[in-house]
């Protein structure tokens, strides 16, 4: 090409571009009954079986649905099961379904759910969530490759009943069932698609309220599309949903007051600060703990229960969540997350309150470090501190930093890393302390409790206390079919674990959103899925 | 023949007289030394000097400061956090105290922080914005003067091994720089950020891997026509030995392109600590470099703007006075230019 | 010339088998595997999720066959979308990267030859001395403060361009802005410079000599003679733009392969940042080979033996 005809070209086109940027100021605000719904990470797959994060999770409990669905106030509502009988002994569910059709107009049936189950749990699959079924009858021993996939404790009973087989009684069996790897799964669907099912929408079929649609597997926008075939469609009162990934938070809340987003998660105290008082503000609870867990491994000091209780008394948890945080999230009252469950109308975290599990006293903490360091013959330590890379997670190093070197002899360094990194580390032992999350899987306090026994792989401290395992494996034990005594159980746990201080809670994390008013009616959850719009209208 | 030179007459020669005769061959001009004429060049150019005193104000605040407690340790007061800048005295907004919110100017200095002045206002732990900006562009500056060093050490060897050398060599000297070009540098930075520890170490070492290699090329470049110079000629055939060439011939004669090229290697580091950091994998909290500090502040840019434009000011005056102190002395160095 | 492009070839393609072996043993010392949930896996389990990843077998032989899989545009799978392979999601995330940084490196360039003749021509001018504010503005500013800023006051205030997204041309302009902004300023110094040095020298003082318009000099002689040199310096601005891309994808939410690299860096899939390391370095290897031919081709000092300086 001549270089005249460079310039030439290049004229015309900076100019059309000029003209065309000065036409395109019409931004038109959307009246559809599309929700605009902001997402902070990337969709990573639609197969139920596979999905492990609260993106799949939030997309797939709307697209499909498992025998009974989350309701509110921790209770279950009929999904695909009309209705459900538990015998006597607690180990056998039977569930009567209703006559509902996939997306693809094949009927869901009982064995869509024996096939989906035995997916889910057979080691082939490699779901990572396959633990959950470790009360179903021979799930165990499947997943270590010990018995055959169809030896698994769930039967079809004609096309419309499903019999479960539980090895020990489970009274929270019915929170599980409404989470995806519990989804029933087509098989005809899954062999159809092969390797490639649920690695984009069209490679999947849906039973829930919404199907899946404009998802390429690697994409930052998927809609929820209503789907005809959904037995309770016409409950459905909006078209659906687009979640768009947005990773900047700045960014998203730019595109929330341009009207482009009805819905956006606010992040960091500003954000937070300056809608906590308009309408559009929700704050969704979360049953999700913050927590430091300290090396008994690596540095013997931490077996020491004074020095652990010092640090515990050196953090201020209402000014880091009000002043630092200030996204919303409560100061730790305990290890088991509140509003999770009740007994009588009386919180959990009431009935097992300890104090001075969370307390703030710096005079009580410096005399205890004191004695503590005394007791293990050492003049001071030399920590570091782990956690995310996360606003919050620098948030929360920069802070107990500023607050532990207070005590006298004790030296904190911090270490943010990215999630995987941070939780590969805390698994192998790599760490003095780590700040680290749980999210309660389904509305009970055990689901929290598990995690410190003995031999648990998630006790990254390796924190050990007799009393409190005898606790734990009463209420999933002897106890499971006593509400009353396996709820004492669970609270003496709690107690001992806080008395003790074999971890030290900081806050309990909360999801603030700003939802624009004309969106009506989302349901946020504290556990599992967190989010339905299966009753969610638009103004 | 040879008689009639005696033949001459006595007074056929007359010496002269008073020696005026020297002015004819005089050189007018005071004679300089290059570097001499450099600097008295670079010093017609206002900009270049301008950021020249910029720097060095710079450079004496962010060192300087650190020898007062409260910079070198800058306390968090949870309490006092996410004020803006209040500077006695002055009622200009954006300085007085005050910000915008909901629509309207208020003050934020109520309760506890009444009497307390942050002239650049405080973060979200309640930091000292400008205590942690100096601590910043300290950080940045020291990463950009260890990145210099490696620049010049790595880089000014290389390139005078390489182009002294010549031959085999040098041909695998320069396939190794090609293939190191093609590849983006962010992309082995990260690589090899991934692999280290985060810190301001790894920092250096991979600023380090990867910034020498302009260098290298120039300073070979430049090799290569001394070394078939009369005055390197002599000095091998004199039987000097080779590194004592380097240093005593070589050296001063690449003094310039050294020079000219580290002014563009700085504010290049400082860029990529700053690019590092803001991506999320420069240095650890809660030490603050000015790429932490434009990360953070953009989080809030919206409604407390002063976090983002603080450091991102000082960052882009570090930026632009470098650049422009590095055009002047290409200019002053370059023998084209000189009247 | 065919003997040259051969050789340039092959050190194309050992310069990629060297940067995946590399890549690839430095991936190996890193911890982590696709494993988000390994505290609550059976050894069956977590030894069947390394086999479906290919990396129970030993090291060596995972390296033979990632580079046999890499030569035929495979890089296994992705850990953080399961079941996704990386070749796709490189693929299907390529376009909007490249859309953008055509974009950008040609608006840079073009604007910046503009902006950098004008300097010269008027040398000394305050029409140069806006020109070299513009262009020290333009390196000393980081593409990222100026992509926050672009997206605030154009984006949110203004309301003039969409704040971020990618569905549309209109969606291009404020990311390509801040992404042309070094290209920019790099070529108009440069442009500066060569043209100023030019406008200098003998043939232009020949072509005034001769009674040439003062135009047709420019067009004729100095402009095209400056632009020749500026080719070699596109592959620096092509690394350029690429390294702008990291943040400024990131920050106008565009689904591009820079997004893509930064995201998989914070979520450890090790897979996806080898995948596209190679493919960036792949890039850079093509832009640098045709750069190399078009100022062999345009210069004709210069004559393609394999051989330069």
């Amino acid at each position: 090409m001549k270089l005249s005809s460079v310039v030439k070209l290049s004229t015309v086109g900076l100019s059309s571009a000029l003209l065309l940027a000065a036409c395109g100021n019409s931004s038109q605000e959307s009246k559809s009954k599309t929700i605009q719904w902001q997402e902070s990470a990337n969709l990573p797959t639609l197969d139920v079986s596979k999905a492990t994060d609260h993106v799949s999770a939030e997309t797939l409990s709307n697209s499909n649905e498992g025998l009974l669905i989350s309701a509110k106030d921790s209770k279950v509502a009929p999904g695909v099961a009309e209705s459900y009988k538990v015998s006597k002994d607690g180990k056998t569910y039977t569930f009567n379904l209703r006559h509902s059709k996939w997306s693809n107009g094949k009927p869901v049936t009982a064995k869509d759910f024996v096939y989906g189950w035995q997916r889910s749990v057979a080691p082939k699959t490699a779901s990572q969530y396959s633990y959950l079924f470790d009360h179903v009858k021979n799930a165990t021993e499947i997943s270590k490759n010990k018995a055959p996939v169809s030896s698994l404790g769930v039967k079809a009973d004609g096309d419309y009943k499903l019999v479960v087989t539980l090895s020990k009684p489970q009274s929270y069996f019915k929170y599980l069932v409404t989470m995806t790897p519990f989804f029933p799964q087509s098989e005809s669907a899954v062999k159809k698609f092969g390797s490639a099912y649920g690695t984009n929408s069209s490679n999947m079929i849906y039973n829930g309220p919404f199907k899946v649609t404009g998802w390429t597997g690697t994409n930052d926008s998927w809609t929820l599309t209503r789907n005809k075939e959904y037995w309770n469609n016409k409950a459905t009162k909006i078209d659906g949903v687009k979640f768009n990934v947005q990773k900047t938070p700045s960014t998203a809340l730019n595109e929330y007051q341009a009207g482009k987003l009805d819905a956006i998660k606010l992040v960091g105290a500003q954000q937070v600060g300056q809608y906590k008082n308009s309408k559009e503000f929700y704050n969704a609870k979360q049953a999700s703990t913050f927590y430091l867990e300290l090396n008994q491994q690596k540095d013997p000091a931490f077996r020491n229960v004074n020095i652990r209780k010092a640090l515990s008394l050196a953090i201020n948890r209402q000014q880091f969540t009000k002043n630092t945080l200030g996204d919303g999230s409560l100061p730790a009252v305990g290890y088991v997350s509140p509003g999770l469950a009740s007994r009588n109308g009386k919180d959990f975290t009431k009935d097992a309150y300890v104090k001075s599990g969370v307390d703030y006293n710096m005079a009580e903490a410096k005399k205890l470090w004191a004695k503590g360091l005394k007791e293990v013959g050492k003049k001071g330590l030399n920590i570091s501190l782990l956690a995310d890379d996360t606003a919050a997670g620098k948030n929360t190093t920069e802070y107990l930093q500023t607050q532990f070197e207070q005590l006298p002899g004790l030296k904190v360094t911090n270490q943010n890393l990215p999630f995987k990194s941070r939780l590969s580390r805390s698994q192998n032992g790599q760490f003095d302390i780590v700040a680290t999350g749980w999210n309660g899987d389904f509305p009970d306090p055990i689901t929290f409790l598990t995690l410190f026994t003995s031999d648990n792989s998630y006790n990254n401290g390796k924190w050990k206390n007799a009393e409190y395992d005898k606790f734990v494996n009463n209420a999933e034990g002897q106890d499971a079919n006593n509400t009353d005594k396996r709820w004492n159980d669970m609270v003496q746990a709690e107690k001992t674990l806080m008395n003790d201080q074999g971890i030290i809670p900081i806050y309990h994390q909360a999801q603030p959103y700003a939802i624009n008013t004309r969106v009506q009616g989302v349901q946020f959850y504290p556990t599992g899925s967190g989010l339905d719009f299966r009753n969610a209208s638009v103004k | 023949m040879a008689d009639n030179a005696n033949k001459l007459p006595k007074d056929a020669f007359e010496p002269l007289s008073d020696g005026s005769h020297l002015d004819n061959e005089r050189i007018a001009a005071p004679s300089l030394t290059f570097l001499k004429d450099s600097w008295r060049r670079l010093k017609k150019n206002k900009a270049a000097m301008i950021s020249m005193y910029i720097l060095i104000f710079f450079i004496v605040l962010a060192f300087g400061s650190q020898l007062i407690p409260s910079v070198r340790n800058i306390a968090t007061h949870p309490n006092l956090n996410n004020l803006p800048p209040r500077i006695p005295g002055i009622d200009i907004p954006g300085f007085n105290g005050t910000l915008v919110q909901g629509g309207q100017r208020v003050n934020a200095y109520t309760g506890d922080a009444a009497n307390v002045h942050y002239w650049l206002g405080s973060d979200y732990l309640g930091r000292d914005l400008l205590a942690r900006t100096l601590s910043g562009t300290r950080l940045s500056l020291i990463i950009a003067m260890v990145a210099t060093f490696f620049d010049l050490t790595i880089g000014v060897t290389y390139g005078i091994v390489s182009g002294w050398k010549g031959g085999r060599v040098d041909t695998f000297m320069q396939r190794i720089i090609e293939i190191m070009l093609s590849v983006p540098n962010l992309v082995v930075m990260i690589l090899l950020l991934l692999l280290f520890k985060p810190g301001i170490g790894s920092i250096v070492l991979v600023l380090a891997f990867t910034g020498w290699i302009n260098m290298a090329r120039l300073v070979r470049a430049q090799t290569l026509e001394l070394k078939n110079q009369e005055f390197v000629l002599a000095a091998r055939s004199l039987g000097q030995k080779p590194w004592k060439i380097a240093f005593k011939h070589l050296l001063p004669n690449l003094s310039s392109v050294i020079i000219v090229n580290t002014m563009l290697t700085i504010p290049n580091a400082i860029f990529f600590e700053a690019f590092l950091s803001f991506i999320g994998i420069g240095v650890p909290a809660p030490a603050a470099s000015l790429g932490t500090l434009i990360s953070d502040g953009q989080k809030s840019f919206q409604y407390l703007p002063y976090q983002m434009w603080i450091p991102a000011i000082v960052l882009s005056l570090l930026m632009i006075a470098f650049n422009i102190l590095g055009d002047g002395l290409r200019d002053a160095f370059d023998p084209r230019t000189r009247e | 010339m065919v003997k040259y492009l051969a050789k340039r070839i092959f050190y194309l393609v050992l310069t990629l088998f060297i940067v995946t072996t590399i890549t690839f043993f430095l991936m190996k010392l890193m911890p982590g595997t696709p494993l988000t949930n390994q505290a609550k896996l059976s050894p069956t389990e977590q030894q069947l999720i390394l086999q479906q990843y290919g990396l129970d077998k030993p090291v060596w032989q995972q390296y033979l066959s990632y580079l046999a899989n890499a030569v035929h545009g495979n890089f296994g799978t992705s850990f953080q979308f399961s079941d996704q392979p990386v070749s796709y999601l490189i693929s299907s995330r390529i376009g909007p990267s490249l859309l953008l940084g055509f974009q950008a490196m040609v608006i840079g360039v073009l604007l910046g030859i503009v902006l950098g003749a004008f300097g010269a021509i008027r040398k000394n001018t305050w029409v140069d001395t806006t020109t070299t504010i513009i262009s020290i503005l333009g390196i000393s500013i980081p593409s990222f403060v100026l992509a926050i800023l672009l997206q605030y006051f154009f984006g949110l205030k203004l309301r003039a361009f969409p704040i971020a997204g990618w569905s549309g041309f209109m969606y291009t302009i404020l990311p390509t802005i801040a992404l042309a902004a070094m290209p920019l300023a790099e070529s108009a110094r440069f442009v500066r410079t060569e043209m100023v040095d030019v406008l200098n020298s003998d043939y232009i003082e020949l072509a005034r000599a001769k009674g040439l318009g003062k135009l047709g000099i420019i067009y004729h002689h100095a402009l095209r003679n400056s632009l020749i040199p500026l080719i070699t310096i596109i592959g620096p601005l092509a690394v350029n733009i690429m390294t702008g891309s990291l943040v400024v994808e990131n920050i106008f939410a565009i689904p591009g392969i820079g997004e893509q690299f930064v995201n998989s860096i914070t979520t450890n899939d090790y897979p996806t940042i080898m995948g596209l390391t190679i493919v960036y370095c792949f890039m850079l290897c093509v832009v640098l080979l045709i750069t190399d031919i078009v100022y062999g081709l345009v210069d004709p000092r210069i004559r393609i033996t394999g051989k330069r300086d």
